[in-house]
């Protein structure tokens, strides 16, 4: 069976590697800069109220750390792969809503120099797609050693 | 109009401005704890809503009290056909001290010069016809000129790729800040960073 492949299970512990990284990686580049700076880039989006965008601003980030972690170790993959995909979920309907409204402004993924365009919409979708596949394994039972 | 006599309050310090900044187009103390480079394009509608309803607050509040050194730099977007002769324009203008009127009639009057491409005749408005006649010369000098080039080379290589954004810097920190702002956000950012 595919499952029980070693071929799978080390696709697998790449796409948690990589996907946990990343999003150690967007947290680092927001918590290293004054908070404000990401809530410029939310408010930007036009879609919340000032006082959600000040509480989004101040824990997304360490809500990214703490799933970045949590899928690079391994643990309660569950929990953090689908945590994981509904934020990527989210950040894409909003990156595309942004994108067909002709709004120019950054997508706040990676701090500065990140408008949305194509590129970045591939990429999300991308990284959308191999977090949903890592939350049909976890949940398929599919765990792979830490 | 706001914005030019905050200007005007604020422009003595700035005759001992930094030797990389152009001092007829900064503003406030060169030793203020905090440096904001405003990289726009006169062509670009929140360039304006930036300059007009932004750039004034920034003045009235930290600017003037000597917080804050503000300098403005010129990014012109290929996609706009005449921000680069508005841009060479103003910084001819900063030659003989009049920037600031110079961008505020720029950005004022953006939908129509943007439409019709008399760029010239919005800028002379606000000139002397002694000032018109050396700013007219100097736009086509080639150290005007290069000075808008280094405005941009500048920006890109901050890693600027759109309009306007502000590059905070604070001791050896620096923030980019880019497109329309919410004051109470970047107040409360300069307010920190002054602490």
């Amino acid at each position: 069976m595919v499952s029980s492949s070693r071929v799978f299970r080390a696709v697998v512990l790449a796409l948690r590697w990589l996907l946990g990284a990343m999003f150690v990686y967007a947290a680092w580049t927001k918590l290293r800069q004054p908070w404000e700076l990401f809530a410029m880039s939310i408010d930007a989006y036009k879609v919340l109220p000032y006082w959600a965008v000040l509480a989004v601003a101040r824990t997304l980030p360490w809500a990214e750390l703490a799933i970045g972690l949590a899928l690079m170790a391994g643990r309660w993959l569950r929990v953090s792969a689908a945590a994981a995909s509904l934020l990527l979920l989210g950040f894409f309907v909003l990156m595309v809503r942004t994108y067909v409204k002709g709004m120019q402004i950054d997508c706040g993924c990676f701090g500065l120099g990140d408008p949305i365009s194509p590129r970045t919409l591939l990429r999300d979708g991308t990284l959308l797609a191999g977090c949903l596949f890592l939350t049909w394994t976890s949940f398929c039972g599919r765990r792979t050693a830490a | 109009m706001k914005l030019l006599t905050l200007a005007l309050a604020a422009l003595l310090p700035c005759l001992a401005a930094s030797s990389d900044a152009d001092p007829g187009k900064s503003l406030g103390s060169p030793t203020a704890p905090i440096r904001i480079e405003v990289f726009s394009d006169f062509e670009c509608p929140a360039c304006k809503g930036l300059h007009e309803q932004i750039l004034p607050l920034i003045m009235r509040d930290y600017v003037i009290p000597g917080k804050v050194f503000l300098v403005s730099r010129e990014f012109p977007l290929a996609m706009h056909k005449y921000s680069r002769e508005a841009a060479s324009y103003a910084t001819a203008a900063a030659r003989v001290d009049k920037y600031q009127p110079v961008a505020d009639t720029l950005f004022k009057n953006q939908a129509a010069w943007e439409v019709s491409g008399k760029v010239w005749d919005t800028v002379a408005n606000v000139l002397t016809p002694v000032e018109a006649r050396k700013v007219q010369l100097l736009a086509r000098d080639p150290s005007v000129m290069g000075e808008v080039e280094r405005d941009v080379d500048a920006g890109r290589a901050a890693g600027i790729n759109q309009t306007p954004t502000m590059i905070v810097t604070s001791g050896t920190r620096r923030f980019p800040v880019a497109g329309a702002v919410n004051y109470n956000l970047l107040r409360s950012m300069l307010d920190g960073l002054l602490k």
